[in-house]
């Protein structure tokens, strides 16, 4: 024990424990170095909440308490609220857990389950002292804790349904409401009740009157790591000590531009307990791009793990491993660099002007289109026949938007553990989206052989595509290898602004031609991509927003025109919306401007152009992602029954350009607005993943997927995808992901991909295995054939009604007949990559003298194809929803002139909270998707992609005023309503 | 992971101001921490000793003494939410709170800390100033009252000096025939930081006569300021449409605003007309 350590004596939960801390520690060191891992660490600075725990009965953030203040009291951690003898044995189940914890598992209320904890210690405390609050009150009382992942509806319904079954009541089990939607279905009828009360309700849905029920797929099965999470079990990468375990961590550079002249490392390496520094002289140049993509990854490489240049305040500059958190943090402060600092430039337009501060300009680095102009990628593409499809256009319409460079903020930051195992090869385990990749890009970066690297991908506290990137993996390796020692590092929350990944800013130009008769004979767009310090991502991001924003309306002319540029801010990286949804705010509101200035119904207009059943995609050959795509065909389209079941649910007609309607007091005015969307299921003809499915001896079965679950659920649709085959309860399957060494390979999490190409291999997976079980039946019956057999019920059955149990037939085949195990993989890709469509409603008050907006309510209805689980897909619309208000409305990283950035924080970065959030509600269009597993498609990434116009839309609708770049903060807000000038874009008539 | 520092838990208020006296100008209080801590993780103070104030019971407490409220510089946000006493006699300061960042924040962030950290866009100080409030300052060398409006200097400034403690806020009971306001401008319901913050409390006489008028506003200029042209204007008159607009153009006049992310300085001055002028009407209305 130093001078600086003391023990002390406290309460935790009901036992008394003796720590010994640091004067320094915080109340979440001790807790989390005693093994309290359920108390997570998001931020550090107050704005999280994730470090929540109770002190005497009241929820305390422990990052912003001493550890010392906690002697002689009591703290209550999650690990306290269940029994977990009662909820392990003898069977796993929900006995035994908390009502909460029961509850938030139930309702879909855990994702990535990392701000889970927090949220039920505070719910905890709220129903101690309020046993019946109301929705607000609940509401209010969560405001301290941030999710990123569920918009916060479950949560609500959670801890009400908590409530009930702590006063003892006995509440109907939570499920989705079902109904038929025909042609002829009067919609006032069947949406009536669900709508019209604005409820935050159970998911609907619809679905067409020739859709097969199925037992497994399609029911909401509670979440397969749903106990774990709830109980607070250490399942994050964090949540392990290892023997020797060193803590790295990350000098980044102040200037935005700048050469490092010196770097001097020797006090810091002098400093007792520091066991490695390097800089940029310490480990070999070898040029990578950091984007976790599939082989061979887009050019440029234009990246090297330490770099004699930094290119953005945040850039990497050294790195240290120490004894403790504080000793590195220490010798980051001992590291002398002295700077030549260069020139920079933060605006992409100015960027691209001759003479601009060149951002690129080591000669390392191939591929770059236009050097001198800071250009990385130039994007040409076009379809169909430029001059007879503008002859035909009677108007042209021209208009430019501008979106903000917006941050993930997963609540778990970037965290890396890296360690040599017993056979020397090294493990890596982190907080990834993309294992497999990681483990390839890895390899030439440290000299090891991709056979000598490991990656363990634990659970995920969110990633959003942040987590598609290489960000720590090769600087902890790195650490390893100069130490021999196991090390670990974490971001800050303000590295996480200005050092991982974001959302690429665009300019668009958007050229629109139509006829008088309301149809889109022409499409252009001119794009700017500001991909900012590093080219990662840049190239498929612009890609996919030309793809995707000329896609949805196809005019018969399509062209696309991007240029991708450096500039010297904080790299942006992959985020769900991948430049689809700036591309879509663009052409929603244009379209949107043209209906008004014509006079035309928004909605007819939409629906004429919209992207029809069997037509084929103009620009899919020619864009696909960072090479050439496949040609594509809509196979299923439910577009026309989301706007419809939409325009009902909300009213439109009654609402929309309704004086009455809009008015408010004291200048507040209101409007609603709607936007329509698409997206896409994977990449085609490039993404790959492959499952494994193995029999046990009592008919159980192992799942191995390389598939990523990052707190979307993805794990229990695989599951349930491979029971709806295998005739089982989704229970019955254990999933593993992912791991280099144990699953089988997949690309990883991200192009929403998962459900569609992921689900798919597992559903060819399951039926090798169904057929081995059937053979083997009839091995063990006697039987010459295997046809005509069938599972269901742990049961196979033959045509003439006998049965054997699948545990039978796995004790049979593994010990007893033809001895042998039961076991499948299977791949697959499609060459295909059909879009789910949805439609989005956004309600909104303008206080038209402040500028300020509130959002009221926003309605999304999705055809998804056929939805695997109500539950984790509604989840995924709400919890998208949330992250798309939050781009539209009030997120945005903001620079001063010298490229800093002064906002890295999550308080002034500004997150929802639960009780800003407006009214959100999640309706599924079903239909059949014939290339989908069981007719899926993909859901996570479509919410994003349209409440920025739809926003805009009801702005307009209740001001008269567009606006046309995000987000619409007060001031923007004001400012449009106070000039004159409307419109500023170029009317051809 | 804090820096080092040397924390301190007195069990009275003589005992705080005698090892505040002994390290000044080391020594720094601590109560809540929602400021000290985060300012002391980023390292832009870095005190050596720190004095837990939070639990002192001489901080504590909201009472009625002599046509005055006064409340205790430790009291928290949450509870100045839940006191009766404030919810009748300034319930102008419980708007404030209800929007005070989050519930967790809330209940550990302190009025003295609040006040005295001194920022232009903090959420107690205008309620207070348009009650006419005083600070105590307690030290060894004993206690003085200094009015609020003395006592707010600038952006992290105020009269507190090294080694005094901000032990109690007082206010006078508001006359009858008096109403408050408070209202605050964020990018959403509650942001942290408000764009702009206004509050203002009006007494007229039985025939409409306004007798005494305040207007505080937040995050327009370097600390809290009164728009004393504004309140003159409004004395001795009936609160009509005209004279509130007046009112309200004077206080935009008063204000010395800087651009920065929240808003630009023609935006706030602007917003600052729109929210007097719109709490004036509002109070106008109330006062019985
Ligand atoms: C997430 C978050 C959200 C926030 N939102 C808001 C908001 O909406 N509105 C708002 O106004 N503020 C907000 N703040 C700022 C902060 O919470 C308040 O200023 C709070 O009132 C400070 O009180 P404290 O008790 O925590 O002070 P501390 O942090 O403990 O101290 C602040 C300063 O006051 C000094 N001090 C404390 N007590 C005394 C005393 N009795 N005598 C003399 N000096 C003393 C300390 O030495 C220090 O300099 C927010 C902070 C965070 C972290
Ligand atoms: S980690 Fe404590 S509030 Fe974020
Ligand atoms: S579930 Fe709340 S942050 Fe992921």
């Amino acid at each position: 024990m130093n001078q600086n350590s003391l023990s002390i004596t406290l309460t935790i939960n009901g036992t008394e424990k003796t720590l010994t801390v640091q004067r320094s520690d915080t109340l979440l060191d001790a807790l989390r170095r005693a093994s309290y891992f359920s108390v997570k660490f998001g931020c550090g600075t107050g704005d999280c909440g994730a470090c929540t725990v109770l002190l005497d009965g009241e929820p305390v953030r422990s990052c912003q308490i001493r550890a010392t203040e906690a002697a002689g009291r009591a703290v209550t951690t999650v690990e306290a609220l269940a029994d977990k003898e009662q909820v392990f044995l003898p069977s796993p189940g929900l006995a035994g857990l908390h009502p909460l914890q029961r509850a938030f598992i139930e309702t879909g209320a855990i994702q990535c389950g990392y701000c889970t904890p927090a949220q039920l210690l505070t719910a905890k405390a709220l129903l101690d002292r309020q046993p019946n609050p109301s929705e607000a009150e609940i509401r209010e009382a969560l405001g301290g804790v941030l999710c990123r992942c569920t918009g916060y509806v479950k949560i609500v319904q959670a801890v009400q349904r908590a409530a009930a079954l702590l006063r003892g009541e006995d509440p109907a089990p939570f499920a989705p409401i079902e109904a038929t939607l025909a042609p002829d279905t009067p919609l006032a009828e069947l949406l009536g009740e669900y709508s019209r009360v604005g409820a935050d309700g159970a998911p609907l849905i619809l679905s067409p009157p020739e859709m097969e029920h199925l037992n497994v797929v399609g029911q909401g099965e509670p979440k397969v790591d749903g106990v774990k999470l709830a109980l607070g079990q250490p399942a994050f990468t964090d949540d392990i000590q290892m023997e020797g375990m060193l803590y790295g961590a990350l000098l980044t550079s102040p200037h935005a531009h700048a050469r490092i002249k010196q770097i001097d490392a020797s006090q810091a390496r002098a400093l007792p307990g520091v066991h490695a520094v390097l800089t940029h002289r310490d480990i070999p140049r070898v040029k990578y791009a950091s984007g976790g993509q599939s082989y061979p990854q887009p050019p440029p490489f234009d990246q090297v793990c330490l770099d004699d240049t930094v290119r953005h305040v945040g850039d990497r500059v050294a790195v240290v491993a120490a004894e403790t958190p504080a000793l590195a943090q220490q010798a980051l402060r001992l590291i002398e660099v002295e700077y030549e600092v260069l020139p920079h430039v933060l605006d992409p337009q100015a960027a691209m002007q001759d003479g601009a501060p060149i951002v690129h300009d080591e000669p390392d680095t191939e591929g770059i289109y236009d050097r001198q102009r800071n250009i990385v990628h130039h994007i040409e593409a076009e379809g169909g026949d430029r001059e007879a499809q503008w002859a035909k256009a009677d108007y042209t319409f021209e208009q430019e938007y501008r979106t903000s460079q917006q941050q993930q903020a997963h609540i778990e930051p970037h965290v890396c553990i890296t360690y040599w195992d017993e056979d020397g090869r090294l493990v890596v385990r982190t907080s990834t989206q993309v294992p497999f990749h990681i483990r390839r890009m890895l390899a030439p970066l440290i000299g090891l052989p991709v056979k000598q690297i490991r990656v363990v991908k634990p659970r995920i506290g969110g990633g959003f595509g942040n987590k598609q990137e290489m960000i720590l993996e090769d600087l902890c390796a790195h650490l390893t290898i100069a130490t021999g020692r196991p090390v670990r590092m974490e971001y800050t929350r303000a590295q996480e602004f200005t050092s991982s990944r974001s959302r690429h800013p665009q300019i668009m130009r958007y050229k629109i031609g139509v006829t008088a008769e309301m149809e889109v004979v022409a499409t252009e767009l001119y794009l700017i991509g500001d991909t900012c310090a590093y080219g990662t991502h840049g190239l498929t991001v612009q890609m996919v927003g030309g793809q995707k924003g000329l896609t949805l309306y196809n005019a018969p002319y399509s062209k696309f025109v991007c240029d991708v540029v450096y500039t010297n801010k904080p790299t942006p990286g992959a985020f769900r919306g991948y430049g689809s949804m700036q591309c879509h705010f663009g052409i929603e509101m244009l379209m949107s401007e043209i209906a008004d200035r014509m006079g035309w119904d928004v909605i007819e207009f939409k629906r004429r152009n919209w992207i029809k059943q069997g037509e084929e995609l103009l620009l899919a050959k020619a864009l696909g992602e960072g090479r050439e795509g496949f040609q594509q065909i809509i196979r299923s389209n439910g577009l026309e029954d989301c706007v419809r079941v939409g325009l009902e649910a909300t009213d439109w007609y009654h609402k929309r350009g309704n004086e009455t309607w809009r008015q408010g007091e004291n200048g507040m005015r209101r409007g609603i607005g709607m936007s329509v969307m698409l997206h896409g299921s994977g990449i085609a003809g490039l993404d790959m993943a492959a499952a494994t499915i193995k029999m046990n001896d009592d008919g159980s079965f192992n799942l191995l997927v390389g598939a990523t679950d990052l707190g979307t659920g993805s794990d229990t649709i695989l599951a349930q995808i491979a029971a709806e085959v295998l005739g089982i309860p989704a229970t019955d399957l254990v999933v593993y992901s992912s791991d280099t060494d144990f699953t089988p390979f997949d690309k990883g999490a991200y192009a929403s991909s998962t459900t569609y190409i992921s689900g798919e291999a597992v559903r060819k997976a399951a039926l090798k295995v169904a057929a081995q079980i059937k053979d083997h039946a009839a091995t063990m019956l006697g039987s010459d054939t295997s046809e005509d057999m069938t599972l269901r019920d742990r049961q196979v059955f033959t045509p003439d009604g006998s049965s054997l149990t699948l545990e039978q037939v796995a004790l049979s085949s593994l010990h007893q007949q033809d001895q042998h195990q039961i076991i499948a993989s299977a791949s697959h890709i499609s060459y295909e990559c059909p879009p789910p469509f949805g439609a989005q409603f956004v309600e909104l008050a303008v206080d038209t003298e402040t500028g300020q907006v509130t959002v009221e309510r926003v309605l999304m209805v999705a055809d998804a194809g056929r939805v695997i689980n109500p539950i984790t897909a509604s989840g995924q619309v709400e919890g998208g929803l949330q992250q798309a208000i939050g781009f539209a409305h009030c997120e945005e990283m903001v620079y001063d002139e010298s490229g800093r950035l002064v906002n890295p924080r999550l308080g002034p970065y500004r997150v929802y909270r639960c009780h800003e959030m407006p009214h959100l509600e999640a309706i599924f269009v079903q239909t059949e998707e014939p290339t989908g597993p069981f007719g899926a498609k993909s859901i996570s990434e479509l919410p994003l992609d349209g409440i920025a116009p739809a926003m805009a839309d009801a702005i307009h609708d209740a001001t008269g005023v567009w606006i046309r770049e995000v987000p619409f903060t007060p001031e923007r807000v004001w400012r449009a309503l106070r000039s004159a000038d409307t419109y500023s874009g170029v009317w051809q008539i | 992971m804090l820096p080092e520092f040397n924390l301190l838990t007195p069990q009275t208020l003589a005992e705080a101001l005698d090892m505040l006296a002994e390290s000044a100008p080391d020594a720094v209080p601590l109560a809540g921490g929602t400021n000290l801590i985060v300012d002391l993780r980023d390292r832009r103070q870095c005190p050596a000793v720190l004095v837990n104030v939070a639990e002192l019971a001489e901080l504590r407490g909201i009472r009625q003494e002599n046509g005055h409220v006064v409340m205790g510089g430790g009291t928290t946000i949450a509870e100045m939410l839940n006191d009766p006493l404030i919810a009748q006699h300034a319930p102008v300061l419980q708007d404030a709170a209800r929007i005070f960042a989050n519930p967790l924040v809330r209940h550990r962030a302190t009025v003295a800390g609040n006040l005295v950290y001194g920022s232009p866009a903090a959420n107690t100080p205008p309620p207070l100033l348009v009650l006419d409030a005083e600070v105590e300052l307690a030290s060894q060398a004993g206690v003085r009252r200094v009015p609020l409006d003395d006592f707010l200097v600038g952006v992290r400034e105020t009269a507190c000096r090294p080694a005094e403690l901000l032990t109690a806020v007082r206010w006078p009971t508001p006359a009858q025939h008096s109403a408050a306001a408070f209202r605050k401008v964020g990018l959403r319901k509650s942001d942290a930081i408000a764009v702009l913050n206004v509050a203002v409390r009006v007494t007229q006489r039985a025939d409409g006569v306004c007798e005494q008028t305040r207007i505080a506003l937040g995050s327009v200029a370097p600390r809290v300021i009164r728009a004393r042209a504004a309140e003159e204007s409004l004395l001795g008159q009936p609160l009509t449409e005209t004279a509130i607009a007046e009112a309200a153009r004077l206080a935009a006049e008063a204000t010395r605003c800087i651009s920065d992310i929240r808003g630009s300085a023609d935006y706030r001055r602007r917003v600052t007309e729109v929210l007097v002028r719109r709490l004036l009407t509002q109070v106008a209305g109330e006062v019985k």
